[in-house]
């Protein structure tokens, strides 16, 4: 039986610099997304910069895209990558939704 | 200083551990500065200490004065946590010297006796040869021991007295901690076999269990310092363990890309490392979640003061999240997938995220843990920071920070010139390394470290004299 080899696209030199930033600003605009939801939830921000927040999500999922496209990332991670980026958006929803409702259940 | 403040055996123990863990603390940045100079000038101290053994004694100190911290930390906060005194006090100061010993005696080892014969008498008496877990296999058992002890005090105590979620998480995480210690113990002449289990303990701990240590210390750290509700903070962390092992477990893919093992490790590597990064954001919102709820509760109140009742130490917090967010999230999210780590592997990119996750995810915290011990043992109320704490914060902060932009260059030359251009050649990792970048970078490192290490000098200087301070509350 032959077994199929994995082989990995070579990554164009002029590429790698685009690829480290991208990936850098997942996480920074990422960081952002959930930082600004969590102030505007505790009320260290106004609630109109919620939109500014979901902006940056948005720039994050940009980053992703075009981190892994430049990688040539295969199918599998490719999917990897939309589950990070849904699970991002989720995240912030999720811990504020149990923290606020434990809050309540000992506060009031 | 006096201990006049302390009411409990285990605390003064977990000052012991501490003032320790401060010593191997400056003996690690100490051999890091000789490393960053041999760097810059081969010649530097060779053949009395070579450059294998300043970086094998610059990181086995790393690890060790962690342990110690960590080890401390417990001490401290047990009697805190369980409202008892640790259980087999007397146990944990024996285990102390016995641990001392055993490291003073490995170091002089490294240090006197450096390399020996490739034969059994090296590996028991000498040096293991795994990196970052070199000590010899006496030194070997007798961390076993030390750390079943240091087991039996926890479990102990933590079956006596008042068993909080915090001690309940710790419990489980130190067993699992010290289990996984003894995967690096074993001997195989195969080398991917070697490689396969020793990563179980370097992974496995900086990944797992140790995040999960640093999330139950910023836990009790939250309770103690801004009074954040214990509910909250409990359940939170059971969201943390949960995020961190179900990501960090798996994760472990990404150092099994290239060692020999089977290509799926590709496919799980990379599925679970990118989803690594999730509980470090979310560890950074529970702070900023907690921080905002106390001070916003305390306003609504009319009361204008801050709820911290540490600054010092509530800084260092602070860092952590920040710190392991940027070292252990940025920093190793850009070379984690197997297309790209394949270039990146084994330049200075990987020490460039090695230096700011381990001071940004561990570090922080456990300095933070030191400013804990000092405001319990002067008994003192609400601690505010000097100027010496706001300079060695700074300056050791961005040392680091400075040391790793710079091999963060130096990393990238070597992708573009080592492997990209010269497909990683003989040729190409010397060409890599003659680059005016790469040699800069490497300079910078150096100007950087000596800021980190004046940073330190000043936090000691700090740390002995802030509990004396005036203007703190007490």
């Amino acid at each position: 039986m032959v077994q199929e080899a994995l082989i990995l696209q070579d990554i164009h030199i002029d590429d790698f610099l685009t690829i480290f930033v991208s990936a850098s600003l997942v996480l920074v605009f990422g960081g952002f997304y959930v930082g600004i939801y969590a102030a505007v939830k505790v009320g260290l921000l106004k609630k109109w910069t919620m939109p500014l927040g979901y902006g940056f999500w948005i720039l994050t999922g940009y980053c992703l895209y075009l981190m892994g496209s430049l990688m040539h990332v295969n199918d599998f991670t490719a999917k990897a990558l939309v589950v990070a980026a849904i699970g991002l958006l989720l995240l912030p929803h999720a811990v504020y939704y149990m923290q606020d409702r434990v809050h309540e259940e000992n506060e009031h | 200083m006096a201990n006049n403040y302390l009411t409990t055996e285990s605390k003064k123990l977990a000052t012991w551990y501490f003032t320790f863990a401060a010593i191997i603390f400056g003996a690690q940045l100490l051999f890091g500065l000789v490393a960053a100079t041999q760097y810059v000038m081969p010649g530097f101290l060779f053949e009395i200490v070579d450059f294998s053994v300043a970086r094998m004694i610059h990181i086995n100190a790393l690890i060790v004065w962690m342990v110690f911290a960590m080890m401390g930390s417990v001490y401290w906060l047990l009697p805190d946590e369980t409202g008892i005194e640790t259980v087999g006090i007397g146990l944990g100061k024996l285990l102390y010297w016995v641990f001392v010993a055993a490291i003073v005696v490995v170091v002089l080892v490294y240090l006197l006796v450096q390399v020996g014969p490739a034969d059994q008498t090296t590996i028991w008496f000498i040096n293991e040869g795994r990196e970052y877990l070199e000590a010899p296999r006496w030194a070997d058992i007798g961390i076993v021991v030390v750390v079943l002890g240091f087991i039996y005090n926890l479990y102990a105590t933590g079956m006596k007295g008042n068993r909080s979620g915090i001690i309940t998480v710790l419990m489980a995480d130190m067993l699992a901690f010290a289990g996984i210690y003894l995967a690096g113990m074993g001997y195989t002449d195969n080398i991917s076999v070697d490689q396969y289990w020793w990563w179980w303990v370097i992974h496995l701990w900086v990944e797992a269990t140790w995040e999960v240590f640093v999330g139950s210390i910023a836990a009790y750290g939250l309770i103690t310092m801004i009074g954040a509700h214990r509910k909250v903070v409990e359940m939170w962390l059971w969201i943390e363990v949960a995020m961190l092992f179900g990501s960090g477990i798996l994760g472990i893919g990404h150092h099994y890309f290239w060692i020999g093992t089977p290509e799926y490790w590709w496919e799980i590597g990379a599925l679970f490392s990118a989803l690594e990064p999730l509980p470090l954001v979310a560890m950074f919102i529970h702070v900023l979640y907690d921080w905002g709820k106390q001070q916003g509760a305390q306003e609504a109140q009319g009361k204008e003061v801050s709820v911290i009742t540490n600054k010092p130490a509530f800084t260092w917090f602070v860092l952590q999240a920040f710190g392991n967010f940027l070292g252990a999230g940025v920093w190793g999210f850009f070379h984690t997938f197997p297309q790209v780590n394949l270039y990146t592997h084994g330049t200075q990119f990987t020490s460039a995220h090695g230096h700011l996750a381990f001071f940004g995810a561990y570090a922080t915290i456990l300095i933070g843990m030191f400013y804990l011990a000092v405001q319990g043992k002067n008994g003192i109320k609400v601690m505010h920071a000097t100027k010496k704490s706001i300079w060695a914060t700074s300056m050791i902060f961005g040392g680091v920070l400075g040391m790793t932009v710079a091999l963060t260059l130096a990393g990238y030359v070597q992708v573009l010139v080592s492997r990209a251009q010269m497909g990683a050649t003989w040729a190409g990792y010397f060409d890599g390394q003659a680059g005016i970048w790469f040699a800069q970078g490497m300079d910078w490192r150096l100007v950087m470290g000596v800021v980190t290490f004046i940073g330190f000098i000043i936090l000691i200087q700090d740390l002995l004299s802030i509990g004396k301070a005036a203007h703190h509350e007490r």
